[in-house]
């Protein structure tokens, strides 16, 4: 039976009248990777960060690799790596300065030249922080977070604000690492990287859980749904819609999911001709996570 | 410690690479330095280490303000401080290594700077150097761990620059640091007792300036000190790593419990002036150490020579160099020029005799009789008048020697004072007459400051050794026979014999007040260093006279004091028409005592006749005694100021040349102070105590009234304001 490395009962955290996390239960395994998913205000970067000892919380228990981050925070901040949502560094700082720099922080390091080599950083090691790309300052944020060779990683929205290609080279690198059985917490608003990488995922709207799982599990749990999205010709003019649809905003895509297809769209489909619209596709899509959420909160994950 | 040292090389490679840090560090004071240099002619002026101190403290609160915390402020707000959060060692190693950065940048500044003040600017490497450091170094973090605070409490970069310029000038402008302290209003002298700078600058120019140490400026450095601290532990306890993290309004009071140890020494400071005299001393030693230039001046040397066209280079507050005929430019000396031609230089006058504690007239308000600070006043109407030391003859001991070391100090610019104390006199004899005019209450306290009473020859001893240990300069006994209807007790000889024999074992000058022959003949032989008065009543023996011109006896006649009794019975006013006269004694002054002498009726009692005060001088100074001038200040219509003008004028009217009788003002005068080594004549190695007139005093004695300059200690005494000054 493999051990539980992060277990949080009841946390909730309000910042003034704001309830920011209202009660989130969930549990990570050694060498698991945990995903959060949720939109922009959700929770998300807040329980992470009551995680990593950075924040306080306001009730409930938390305990990462067996210490409280409250009160513990020293000893966890040695074995926790973390890549913050936002990192910066000096710009006048050199790569191979900032591995210096943190590694002397910790009692524990990875060797710099070995994890330069792994985030393929060995030719930047002497470019300034400020010259560097994105993708590579990304990278270089990821090398902080490791060179205390952390049993439990925490990534806040890894990519958020990267191209594709940078975003894949990302999420390879995070892969290596669940290769390397660390457990991992990661954030994320991007569906694909939910699926890709997680073992299990939680999805947070307004400081709750509300639904967690594999993502299979879930998207199981509307097996059997279908997408139905219909674009018409102009835009509705009308406020009444059929039951269980979606406008989008531009008033000319439909959208609905069904567990009966044929029915539902031959339905559609006479309520379309009866208001007199014309239709130019149709499609019929099986459900993503991306999908389960919508159902779940009737909001995208990104606006 | 391994996140401290990586925290201090990744700061450090950071500012190096800062082309701002390079520009305010380094570039910036040392353009100041230049500029303040120049503006102030450092080279001639001397005021180096002033210098040096100002660049010195604005280079400290830039480094702490604008490095400190304007740097601290922005690492917050781009989000730098957020990555560090993460990081187990949290924030103590951030602020430290942020403390120490500032000192290594600042270090080679102060370092550059120490070696350009004296290689180019001719400053000693200070005595104290390693004290000079650890304070630079202790200010350093202060000031570091103040901006660390303003980080820590200002919401955003804007609020840290409203913060920081709330406090950069005010420390700026009210420490000391560009503005002297001396110059600003008392209100204000008050309120830079609280500005932390202001112990940065007292200290160090405690240290540059009087060669102080560390241990002499413990207040300051302790200050420093518990501020650092404070500061630091507040600063952790408040830390912020991200802008968003706003902080409450009333946090903000933390800057001000950061300050408290300076409350707490500024409120200790305004009770004891300590700092306030400190800084006064400070500046007074500033003005003392200009290298002048007096050319082309006729200059009296009072040793026998005068130079009928020379120059006096004075440096360090002393006469350094004596040039006769074509003077030396004063640039190539590095000096500030004096053009003196058509102007006699002499050594600064010296009266022998004043009494502080009398105004010398009579005042309308009488509440300025108890008025105590009128003796300062009186003791600067001296030095405006080119007296530029006196030697009170009886005055209330304790105040008096209070004054004096005022004076000595330089917390005070007036005329150097000596002082008798108490006379020593027989029970009943002058001048106890005089207390019978003091309230019932205060009649003890007068007695113990202004007389002693010996009862027998071991109590005399005795006495004269306890004023030795109270600090007077000398000794003063009184043998007054008093006049035809009104005979005194004099002191027994014997009494007297013992009180000039322990005087003499103990260092001091004894000198005796005396009235008819037979007391300047008894004091004499009771073995007196000189007589104050000699004789206005009967004409002093030949015989006498003689033995006294062998034995090195001094004779101060007092003439003004005789001439004043001719005055009031003549009412004869011409003396209080005399310009200098008018310009060193205030209006009401006179203006009060003319009156009441005026509407006096009848003629004051005495014995003395002018004529004959006039030809025992006279045949003293042929005898070849030695003479000097004292005046009797204090005494109605003796006022205090250009006493030593009116004496010499007697003299030159009594038939002693001019010459003879300045030598008596200065040279013999100094001598019997036993100053001779330091003042009383134009030579190299003496203070610079001078008088610069217009005109030839050999040839008009009038002239000696003309003043162009008067320098006390090497500096020039600025005399407007020198009367009107308020404190």
């Amino acid at each position: 039976m493999t051990e539980t490395v992060i277990a949080v009962k009841g946390l909730k955290k309000s910042y003034g009248a704001v309830d920011a996390v209202r009660g989130i239960d969930f549990e990570v395994k050694a060498g698991e990777v945990l995903g959060l998913l949720g939109p922009n205000g959700a929770g998300k970067t807040t329980t992470v960060e009551i995680l990593e000892g950075i924040r306080t919380r306001s009730s409930g228990e938390v305990s990462v690799l067996g210490f409280d981050p409250e009160r513990e925070a020293k000893q966890l901040k040695e074995r926790i790596g973390v890549c913050l949502q936002a990192n910066k560094l000096p710009d006048k700082m050199k790569v191979s300065e900032a591995l210096d720099l943190f590694s002397s922080f910790y009692q524990r390091n990875i060797e710099k030249a070995k994890l330069l080599a792994r985030l393929q950083l060995e030719e930047k090691k002497d470019a300034y922080y400020g010259t560097l790309s994105g993708g590579q300052k990304q990278r270089v944020a990821i090398a902080l977070a490791l060179v205390n060779d952390p049993q439990v990683v925490f990534f806040d929205e890894p990519t958020t604000g990267l191209d594709p290609q940078v975003r894949l080279e990302i999420h390879k690198l995070i892969e290596e690492l669940k290769h390397d059985k660390r457990t991992i917490i990661l954030t994320t608003h991007y569906i694909e990287e939910a699926e890709r990488l997680c073992d299990r995922v939680a999805i947070i709207d307004e400081g709750r859980i509300i639904a967690a799982g594999t993502p299979r599990e879930i998207q199981s749990r509307t097996l059997g749904t279908t997408k139905i999205e219909i674009h018409l010709e102009s835009a509705i003019g009308m406020e009444a819609l059929p039951e269980n649809t979606i406008l989008s905003e531009d008033r000319k895509t439909l959208t609905t999911s069904s567990t009966h297809a044929a029915k539902t769209v031959v339905e559609l489909v006479k309520w379309i001709d009866a208001n007199g619209l014309g239709m130019t596709d149709i499609s019929l899509k099986k459900p993503t996570l991306e999908d389960v959420f919508i159902e779940l909160t009737g909001k995208r994950l990104r606006d | 410690m391994k996140p401290y040292l990586a925290h201090i090389l990744s700061n450090l490679q950071l500012t190096m690479r800062e082309r701002s840090v390079f520009f305010f560090n380094y570039a910036f004071p040392l353009g100041f330095f230049f500029l303040f240099a120049t503006l102030n002619r450092a080279k001639e002026t001397n005021t180096i280490s002033a210098v040096l101190t100002s660049v010195l403290i604005i280079g400290l609160l830039g480094n702490g303000f604008f490095g400190g915390g304007m740097r601290a402020v922005s690492d917050r707000e781009t989000g730098i401080l957020r990555r560090f959060k993460v990081a187990p060692p949290g924030a103590l190693p951030i602020l430290v290594s942020s403390m120490i950065v500032g000192v290594m940048q600042y270090l080679p500044v102060v370092l550059i700077m120490l070696v350009l003040s004296i290689v180019q600017y001719g400053m000693q490497w200070p005595a104290n150097w390693l004290s000079f450091f650890v304070f630079v170094i202790i200010a350093n973090f202060a000031m570091r761990s103040l901006g660390g605070i303003i980080a820590s409490v200002a919401n955003s970069m804007a609020e840290s620059q409203i913060i920081i310029q709330c406090l950069y000038f005010p420390m700026m402008l009210l420490s000391g640091a560009t503005v002297p302290i001396s110059v600003l209003p008392e209100w204000a002298q008050a309120l830079v007792q609280f500005v932390p700078a202001t112990h940065m600058v007292t200290g160090l120019q405690g240290i540059l300036l009087k060669h102080e140490s560390l241990l002499d400026n413990w207040k300051p450095a302790v200050a420093l000190l518990v501020t650092t601290l404070v500061c630091t532990l507040i600063s952790m306890k408040i830390f912020r790593w991200e802008k968003d993290e706003k902080l409450p309004l009333r946090a903000k009071a933390w800057v001000l419990v950061v300050l408290a140890p300076f409350f707490v020494i500024g409120a200790w400071n305004l009770q004891s002036k300590e700092n306030i005299t400190k800084s006064k001393i400070l500046d007074r030693e500033l003005s003392r150490k200009q290298t002048i230039l007096i050319k082309n001046a006729r200059v009296f040397t009072a040793t026998g020579v005068v130079i009928e066209s020379g120059s006096v280079l004075i440096r360090d507050g002393k006469i350094a160099e004596i040039f006769t005929g074509t003077s030396p430019e004063a640039k190539s000396l590095n000096a500030l020029e004096i053009e003196a031609a058509g102007k006699t230089l002499l050594p600064g006058l010296i009266d022998m005799h004043v009494h502080l504690g009398a105004p010398g007239g009579v005042y309308e308000d009488t509440k300025k009789y108890q008025d105590l600070s009128l003796t300062e006043k009186r003791l600067k109407s001296y030095l405006f008048s080119g007296v530029t030391s006196v030697k009170s003859a009886g005055d209330w001991v304790d105040s008096t020697i209070k004054l004096r070391d005022k004076g000595r100090s330089g917390e005070i610019l007036s005329a150097e004072l000596y002082t008798v104390g108490p006379l020593f006199t027989a029970a009943g004899g002058h001048p106890t007459q005089m207390l019978k005019y003091f309230p019932e209450n205060m009649r003890a306290i007068g007695e113990a400051q202004f007389v002693r009473v010996p009862k027998t020859e071991a109590d005399a001893r005795t006495m004269v050794r306890d004023l030795k240990i109270k600090g007077v300069d000398g000794i003063k006994a009184v043998l007054e026979s008093g006049w035809e209807n009104f005979p005194m007790v004099r002191l027994d000889l014997k009494i007297l014999a013992a009180i000039c024999a322990e005087a003499k074992q103990q260092g001091l000058s004894a000198v005796v007040h005396t009235s008819k022959a037979i007391d300047v003949k008894d004091a004499f032989e009771a073995g007196a260093t000189g007589v104050e008065h000699g004789s206005p009543a009967e004409l002093l023996p030949d015989e006498l006279l003689r033995k006294m011109a062998a034995s090195g006896f001094y004779y101060d006649p007092t003439l003004s004091v005789f001439d004043a009794l001719r005055m009031m019975e003549e009412r004869d006013f011409t003396r209080l028409d005399d310009s200098l006269l008018q310009q060193a004694v205030p209006l009401d002054l006179l203006k009060a005592t003319r009156k009441s002498i005026s509407s006096q009726q009848g003629r004051p009692e005495h014995s003395a006749k002018m004529d004959i005060a006039r030809t025992n001088l006279k045949r003293a100074f042929e005898a070849g005694v030695k003479l000097v001038t004292g005046s009797d200040a204090g005494n109605m219509l003796v006022f205090h100021g250009p006493t030593v003008q009116q004496e010499v004028e007697l003299w030159v009217a009594a038939g002693i040349p001019a010459g003879q009788a300045l030598i008596a003002a200065t040279r013999t005068a100094a001598e019997l102070l036993g100053q001779r080594g330091r003042i009383g004549s134009i030579e190299k190695g003496k203070d610079a105590n001078l008088l610069l007139v217009d005109g030839n005093p050999l040839k008009d004695i009038k002239s000696l009234s003309r003043i162009s300059l008067v320098m006390l200690k090497g500096e020039r005494v600025g005399r407007s304001s020198l009367l009107k000054e308020d404190d």
